[in-house]
């Protein structure tokens, strides 16, 4: 297992390495200054010395190795670099909006398994009934709605026929619970509808994976009621694959929270990232999107550990 | 997280069942499936609609009548016409042919390039195992906005453009899972004794691996197509996708939709419908083509 | 309630008689119009559309920057915020200057306070306009070009401030009166230049509270302001909004009371079914037109008969009757905007090509061009915008659609505004190109310097001599009648040789609460944001 552990980790090098990378040159390769935008204005006045005065300050008259080796050197240290569009320290920027995401994303995360799960079951349970039928329509359903449509109609809905909208300004749930509710409340039903719809029908088709198995069959033969077996026995094995999913998703979340936090205009770090790339603010972007990427590897990390711990053959299979 | 569409490890044994016709297949899968064929049928439905567009739709999809801007559905626009007078349900007609395309064309590709890296990447093993990893890693970790956003830049608001935007995010979920799939079967004590019995590696590839990784490919295939139209629909909404005034459901949902939606519902609601509608179909499709194709599920 | 803007009184006949300009305003603030007598206190909650780069006026030209911070300063002229035409001092209280154009002196209010406690002199003024006017390294200056008649800035005494001239400009007064030159503490800049990017002192009616990146801006009532009694407000909270359905939102909800820009015509419609007399909205036009930049350096476009044929297929009374209710893109006019004193006569007008009444007439020339230049089946081309759907894209589907009848296929390109700039308006990587100049106020200067050989801002990339030097001369030109003469003179050129396709001029909807009182939509989203006289009339 130590071995395993070890691989895997050291294996997360090149992958973050990669990301790193990819996002540098992806950056440079798309058309765009973010010394001509700040220039710019709404009208475009740009005066040519000023446009190489900014650009030696910002950094960008630098070879692009030289750009690459301060930013990975920075990295190493915790040290993401200052923003090109507002001149902070990208980790300020970062941590102003960063409680919002992680707010939204566990909350969406709860309502989706107290949502998905007992529906999955029960469609499980139920194989090919109009039970069944009935709750995949509804969570198909919830993966067929564009998501930015959901939000633009929940919004609307509300302020015409109520003349409400939800409040302009992030309060943090310590500070103002009521507040935060207030605002949070649409958008996490609206995340948290279309991650229940993934997870329903992965409990569903686990769940009837697993009561095929010869065990419940055994069960079943020993004379065992229905809901014992289901919770009991099956439900138990079914759940590994669904709290994979469950971090899986957790993972993609937070890289997709950019359509709903737009959608919502909720300052958090899906919006940021969307902000940076159109601003061509390269520090910011580098820094998300590795911020976004260490996350997305980390999840990934303890599920295959999760796993490994399972499954020996897997930890072969690495190794080897 | 491979885990999200089965192993598939006894597929071997499928090919052992009775021999069936294709008319057999499809009413079985009607009886036992209906939701799925429901699904079927509004693909269908989709299908025949983009491609007779130019004989079914009544107007031009880019010319307006300008004296009808607004205009609410009636005998003549049955669901109305828009900010500049084009007609909607032409509209939503020809979208019909971008949603399809854009939908096959990039689970298509997305799904048969992973697929392809997937059965390498398991067949080869060693360094080219694990470099092909890695890459896929970087792929899946990576925000998949940036990487449309390179795209666009580089090939321009075109469809084609949106179907390898699309499509990119497709490859690393597709070569997992077809890469655990063809893994499973190379290990399978059957296949590594047919290749210590010295069978050429290709025949064991070609007779064996590919076989084997059709399930979960097609069930893999059919499931993005769902979410390569929505992701259609997304990229526009963000200014990535499709030029106006190139008739596309996300194109016609996106933009100014939002600030018509009280003046002139019909204009957005419509497209919502048809996109909903669409992905609605090939996600009960694809999700009962699952059950049917994955042996574990299956009954008896 | 549409506000109607009185055309520009002509500042010079009277300065030139008179040598001497006294502000009416003379130490007593604006008389506030409105009937009801105004109340203290409230806090004015707005939603703001973009977040700017940074919070220094002189180094940004985006609304979102002027509307945030214009509260917290004082100008040396300002536009009056009741009358926008008329342009009355701030911390200068008179001026003066020389019969030749070249010297002007401006007297400063005594005993001006910044937010710091220090005290406003000459030598602020001065410092400010250094910096604007001649940047030292590393700072930028979005406005330096508009004073490049001005040789250098004195300051005799703590009172005075005076601006020599190389040589007479018609536009100074008014450059002077931009909301966007601030007068920031000499000692902050003595720091650092920059400073004030990141930092906000300056003596205005209210005072920075605090900044929160991405979401919201707070201001509080200054006690010390110089005007006595003002602001009536107890402080300003600004909401940073991109997305304009939750601008929209807001306002509906009272979450907000204002937009200071713009929302789209069928969103105000909504609005104003929903909540009646409770909302105002004040339509304005605007400096602002949308237009089309044409690569006069490509194939076929450096052909005068391929870009006259492009401007003669657009039908610009149609594009006003369409365009109109979708985003405001509605008044027919040149290169100088509609309504303002220096619009082009109508008649005068139609006779430019792609003006006339008559649009068959018009397509069939066009269509008649295209052949001659050797395009009888038609031509295709390539025509960028910007990703932004008001009205940039509204305006390109017209446009498409409208060449389809010459037989000009244009394919549209919708670009993020970052490549918007960079692989299009500022690389010259086009061949058409949607162009919309924006500007604070509508003199000459501002509004045809972009179409001079040298300047930054001709995005077409051609050049006219007789342009170059009709510009220069109007500049110089303190006659208003001989001025405009010129003026128009210039559009006659570039609208004859169709070196650029103009569209239509923007009209905006300002929606406030009706218990926001006292605001006075200016023609531009620029100036008019100091917000001193403006009161609410309940919480």
């Amino acid at each position: 297992m130590r071995a395993y552990l070890v691989t895997r980790i050291l294996l997360i090098v090149p992958t973050l390495l990669g990301v790193a990378s990819l996002v540098f040159v992806i950056m440079r390769v798309i058309p765009g200054d973010v010394a001509l935008l700040i220039l710019g204005g709404d009208s475009g006045q740009i005066d040519r010395a000023q446009l190489a005065a900014m650009h030696h300050r910002l950094g960008l008259d630098q070879p692009l190795p030289v750009q690459f080796g301060t930013w990975l050197a920075g990295v190493l240290r915790f040290d993401f670099g200052t923003s090109l569009w507002t001149g902070r320290p990208v980790i300020e920027e970062l941590l102003i909006r960063l409680p919002l995401s992680l707010e939204l994303a566990v909350l969406a995360t709860m309502v989706a398994v107290l949502i998905s799960i007992p529906l999955g079951m029960l469609a499980a349970v139920r194989q090919d009934t109009w039970i069944d039928y009935v709750v995949r329509v509804i969570s198909i359903g919830g993966l067929a709605i564009p998501s930015f449509w959901a939000g633009i109609l929940v919004i609307l809905f509300l302020v015409v026929f109520f003349g409400w909208g939800p409040p302009l300004v992030y309060t943090p749930p310590w500070v103002d619970p009521w507040a935060n509710f207030q605002q949070m409340v649409w958008p996490v039903l609206t995340v948290g509808y279309r991650y229940a719809a993934v997870t329903s029908r992965m409990t569903r088709s686990t769940l009837l994976e697993v009561l095929r198995e010869d065990y419940i069959r055994t069960a079943w033969a020993k004379g065992l009621r229905e809901g014992e077996i289901v919770i009991r026995h099956a439900l138990k094995n079914a759940m590994l694959p669904v709290i994979t999913l469950i971090g899986t998703e957790f993972a993609f979340l937070i890289g997709g929270l950019i359509v709903t936090e737009t959608v919502f205009t909720l300052n958090g770090v899906g919006r940021f990232v969307v902000d940076a790339v159109a601003h061509r603010d390269y520090p910011v972007v580098q820094a998300l999107v590795f911020v976004i990427a260490f996350g997305f590897v980390i999840v990934n990390l303890l599920i295959d550990l999760t796993y490994a711990w399972f499954d020996p053959r897997i930890r072969y299979r690495v190794i080897r | 997280m491979s885990l999200q569409y089965p192993l598939v490890h006894e597929t071997a044994s499928a090919s052992l069942a009775p021999r069936r016709t294709a008319g057999d297949v499809v009413v079985n899968f009607i009886r036992t499936k209906p939701v799925g064929a429901g699904g079927g049928l509004i693909i269908l439905a989709m299908l025949v609609v983009a491609l007779l567009a130019n004989a079914l739709a009544p107007y031009d999809p880019y010319q307006g009548d300008y004296a009808l801007q607004f205009a609410r559905p009636s005998a003549e626009h049955w669901l109305g016409t828009d900010e500049f007078g084009r007609d909607v349900l032409t509209r939503i007609m020809y979208g019909a042919r971008i949603a399809l395309f854009v939908g096959f064309a990039a689970s298509f590709g997305g799904c048969t390039l992973g697929a392809l890296l997937g059965v390498v990447s398991a067949y080869c093993g060693g360094r080219v195992e694990l470099l092909l990893e890695r890459l896929i890693d970087i792929l899946l970790a990576f925000p998949q906005l940036i990487l449309a956003l390179a795209v666009a830049s580089v090939l321009g608001p075109a469809v084609q453009t949106v179907v390898v935007a699309v499509a990119i995010p497709i490859v690393p979920r597709a070569a997992r899972v077809v890469r655990s799939a063809a893994l499973s079967v190379k290990e399978n004590p059957y296949v590594e004794a047919v290749h210590a019995l010295g069978a050429a590696r290709r025949r064991v590839v070609l007779q064996h691996i590919i076989p084997n990784v059709m399930a979960p490919y097609i069930i893999i295939l059919t499931a993005q197509l769902g979410s390569a139209i929505l992701a259609e629909a997304a990229l526009s909404y963000l200014g990535l996708g499709t030029a106006e005034p190139t008739p596309s459901w996300g194109l016609m949902l996106s933009g100014s939709a939002a600030s018509y939606a009280e003046k002139a519902p019909w204009i957005a609601v419509f497209p919502g419908i048809a996109i909903s509608l669409g992905v609605f179909g090939f996600n009960l499709f694809g999700d009962s083509l699952r059950d049917a194709l994955d042996p574990k599920l299956r009954r008896g | 309630m549409a506000a109607r803007i009185r055309p520009h009184r002509t500042l010079f006949t009277v300065a030139a008689l008179a040598l001497l300009l006294a502000s009416a305003a003379l130490g007593t603030p604006p008389r506030v119009q409105a009937a009801d007598t105004p109340r203290h206190g409230g806090i004015l909650l707005a939603v703001i559309g973009a977040e700017p780069p940074s919070l220094d006026p002189h180094q940004e030209g985006t609304f979102a920057n002027i509307q945030l911070v214009a509260p917290c300063y004082s100008t040396l002229l300002q536009f009056d915020p009741l009358n926008f035409s008329k342009i009355i001092g701030d911390v200068a209280t008179e001026w003066k200057f020389a019969p030749d154009g070249r010297t002007y002196t401006f007297k400063i209010r005594p005993g001006i306070r910044f937010h710091d406690g220090s005290t406003l002199t000459a030598a602020d003024v001065k410092a400010s306009y250094d910096k604007i006017i001649s940047p030292p390294p590393g700072v930028g200056s979005f406005r330096k070009s508009s004073f490049t008649a001005i040789e250098r800035v004195e300051a005799p005494d703590p009172g005075t401030v005076v601006f020599k001239l190389k040589f007479a400009s018609a536009s100074l007064l008014a450059n002077l009166a931009s909301p966007w030159n601030a007068i920031f503490p000499k000692k902050y800049l003595d720091q650092d230049p920059n400073y004030f990017k990141t930092h906000v002192v300056g003596s205005g009616p209210f005072k920075f509270k605090s900044y929160t990146h991405g979401s919201t801006f707070e201001g509080e009532r200054n006690p010390d302001y110089f005007v006595k009694d003002r602001p009536y407000l107890d402080g300003y909270r600004f909401f940073i909004s991109t997305e304009t359905s939750v601008r929209a939102a807001a306002i509906r909800s009272g979450r907000a009371y204002i937009e200071f820009r713009d929302l789209p015509g069928p969103e105000v419609e909504a609005i104003r079914k929903q909540l009646g007399d409770k909302i105002v909205v004040q339509q304005t036009p605007v400096s602002a037109h949308w237009g089309i930049s044409v690569n006069n350096n490509l194939k076929p476009f450096n052909d005068i008969r391929v870009r006259k044929a492009l401007t003669l297929g657009l039908d610009r009374y149609t594009a006003s009757r369409v365009l109109y209710p979708l985003n405001g893109l509605k008044l027919i006019g040149g290169l100088m905007r509609p309504g303002s004193e220096w619009e082009m006569p109508e008649a005068e007008l139609q006779k430019l090509p792609g003006f006339g009444k008559d649009i068959e007439k018009s397509r069939a020339e066009a269509r008649r061009l295209l052949a001659e230049a050797g395009y009888p089946n038609g031509l295709k081309v390539i025509l960028k915008n910007r990703n932004i759907k008001l009205p940039y894209q509204d305006f390109a589907v017209f446009v498409i659609q409208e060449w389809r009848k010459i037989g000009v296929e244009a394919e549209h390109r919708p670009l993020e505004t970052a490549a918007w700039f960079a692989d299009g308006r500022d690389t010259g990587n086009f061949e058409l190109i949607v162009f919309p100049p924006v500007e604070f106020m509508d003199d000459p200067d501002l509004w045809l310097g972009i179409y001079t050989s040298r300047d930054s801002r001709n995005w077409g990339r051609f050049s006219d001599l007789r342009v170059d030097d009709l510009f220069a001369r109007q500049a110089r030109t303190l006659d208003p009648v001989e001025r405009r003469k010129l003026a128009h003179e210039i559009e006659r050129i570039v609208l004859e040789n169709a070196y650029y396709l103009p569209g239509l001029w923007w009209t905006r909807n300002l929606v406030h609460w009706a218990k926001v009182k006292n605001y006075v939509a200016p023609p531009n989203y620029y100036s008019n944001q100091k917000l001193q006289d403006v009161w609410l009339a309940e919480d």
